[in-house]
């Protein structure tokens, strides 16, 4: 589903690469912590797979495109499939959840009545059922970002990338919320969260992709991840 | 994307940023204003050249009692026999003259009562000082020489005047007028380029939020570009709207009103723009704006608005 082929990202000429080298390969339907400090490169492997950024040297993939060679045209069809949660939320001040989960149906041009079914089925997977009408102030940390994995999915991506979902929350809300995420994971989308949460990665036990100054130190199926490692505990 | 969603973001964008739409508003006015004063000047031009070529283009003014000084006037007033002459003399010139006709003293001086009825310098002026004249007009107005010189100089005739000299001089007047409203609107126009181009960073400033999820989301460019579009679209129509109201009551009362007053019995004499030569120049006016909005969109969506 993702492809990372010998990829090198500089984000400037003299700088030092932010990624150097990276070969990763995500299939349909798994579930993947992308682990490692502050600074290790997690972010910017996202941000090459919704092409927020291109990568100096190598190939990504991401549903069978090869996104150097994607024209700009066509780049809002690749960020269709791929649902994008953030340790800060982006929720829209002003709107509901309600709102805020269809602006996405209303930009993409879905039919109204499509809008209508979806929206509240979303936010009944993210176990926010009856609380569409609150303006995100009113919600909680842990809720306003279920409003916000229900955003990236009510158009159904079969990727959903999480970049530090649980760095703003308690660590109950934090297992929350990797619990929907897991919950999505068992319908059939690719999850990829970047996290730097052991107690998360450890509770979860799913495939783990450790970064160190850019370059992958580990690939292990159900891994475990030490801060200690990084001297972060 | 549906039609209330494009309306919704529209009216949210324009309740941000009110200020900045008013001036827009405001900036396309005032260059709509003197692009079209300038269009109105020329079609003034075009409309006088039109009426007034067709009318009298040569005058031979006879000699008054006072005006001695030219040779051909040394016996004083024109006669009756010099006058008959000169007459004679039209009448064989028929090939050239279209037609001629004869204002006496009395009429010039009633004429020129009626135009200069404002002016302190008309008690001052006896009626003998205004000359009688031959009016004529010529059937190829390019022959004016011939004609001219056939009666320079004749017993009785103080000056020969081609009067698209004059005219001409008053042409000459409308189109710098013309050119310099038209300069005005190049500037002001400058003025709007800048000012939608600025505004249009604040917007997308103010809504970088719901843009970068847009974009998250795999909003197509002309998505997220529309709303901001139709927003300056809106307010461009809405300056041309405005500065078509402003040219309509400069030409309803100002030139139709007040002008066509002021010259009184005689406005039938001169052709003046109406309303009718406002709504020719409308669809120019409607059209740049909309050209205007549309090209300056363009260019700094491409420039502040990341896709």
């Amino acid at each position: 589903m993702i492809t990372f082929e010998n990829v090198t990202m500089r984000y400037a000429r003299g700088d030092a690469p932010a990624l150097q080298g990276i070969d990763v390969e995500i299939g349909r339907g798994d579930f993947v912590f992308v682990v490692g400090a502050s600074g290790s490169g997690k972010s910017t492997m996202m941000r090459l797979i919704i092409l927020e950024k291109e990568a100096t040297q190598g190939r990504v993939l991401v549903a069978g495109q090869d996104l150097s060679r994607l024209p700009t045209r066509k780049v809002p069809g690749l960020r269709r499939q791929v649902g994008t949660v953030f340790q800060d939320f982006r929720l829209l001040a002003g709107k509901t959840v309600n709102q805020n989960v269809a602006y996405v149906l209303q930009v993409l041009g879905a039919r109204r009545h499509l809008i209508k079914q979806l929206v509240p089925e979303t936010l009944e997977l993210v176990g926010l059922e009856g609380k569409g009408k609150r303006l995100p102030h009113e919600l909680s940390g842990g809720e306003q970002q279920r409003v916000a994995i229900a955003r990236a999915m009510v158009n159904k991506p079969p990727i959903l990338l999480a970049d530090e979902p649980t760095g703003n929350l308690d660590p109950q809300t934090s297992e929350e919320i990797v619990a929907i995420l897991d919950r999505i994971n068992r319908t059939g989308t690719t999850v990829v969260m970047a996290t730097h949460d052991t107690t998360i990665v450890n509770t979860f036990r799913k495939r783990v992709v450790q970064l160190r100054d850019g370059v992958i130190v580990r690939d292990q199926a159900d891994g475990e991840y030490e801060a200690v490692e990084e001297g972060l505990a | 994307m549906r039609l209330g969603f494009l309306l919704g973001e529209v009216g949210n964008g324009l309740r941000r940023n009110t200020s900045m739409f008013v001036a827009v508003v405001l900036v396309t006015m005032v260059s709509l204003f003197f692009l079209g004063s300038g269009l109105l000047a020329q079609r003034q031009v075009d409309t006088l050249k039109g009426f007034w070529y067709d009318k009298v283009q040569v005058s031979i003014f006879l000699c008054t009692p006072d005006s001695t000084d030219v040779a051909a006037c040394a016996g004083g007033g024109v006669t009756d026999a010099q006058r008959d002459q000169l007459r004679g003399d039209l009448d064989r010139l028929e090939g050239l003259v279209e037609e001629y006709w004869y204002e006496s003293n009395e009429d010039a001086y009633e004429r020129f009562r009626v135009q200069f009825r404002n002016s302190p310098v008309l008690d001052s002026i006896p009626q003998e000082a205004i000359p009688e004249s031959f009016r004529v007009q010529l059937s190829d107005p390019t022959k004016y020489e011939v004609v001219a010189s056939a009666f320079e100089g004749a017993p009785g005739v103080e000056s020969v005047e081609d009067q698209r000299e004059v005219v001409d001089k008053l042409f000459t007047f409308l189109n710098a007028v013309s050119l310099a409203a038209v300069g005005l609107a190049a500037a002001m126009v400058v003025c709007a380029v800048l000012l939608i181009s600025t505004t249009i960073r604040l917007t997308a400033w103010s809504r970088r939020r719901e843009t970068n999820i847009m974009r998250l989301v795999g909003a197509s460019a002309f998505t997220i570009h529309v709303p901001f579009l139709v927003e300056t679209v809106l307010a461009t129509l809405l300056g041309a709207a405005l500065s078509i109201g402003l040219l309509w009551a400069m030409v309803q009362y100002g030139i139709s009103g007040f002008l066509t007053d002021l010259l009184a019995g005689q406005a039938g004499m001169i052709g003046l723009i109406g309303p009718r030569d406002l709504w020719v120049i409308t669809p120019i006016l409607v059209g740049g704006a909309v050209l205007l909005a549309v090209i300056t969109s363009w260019l700094a969506l491409r420039r502040h608005v990341r896709v």
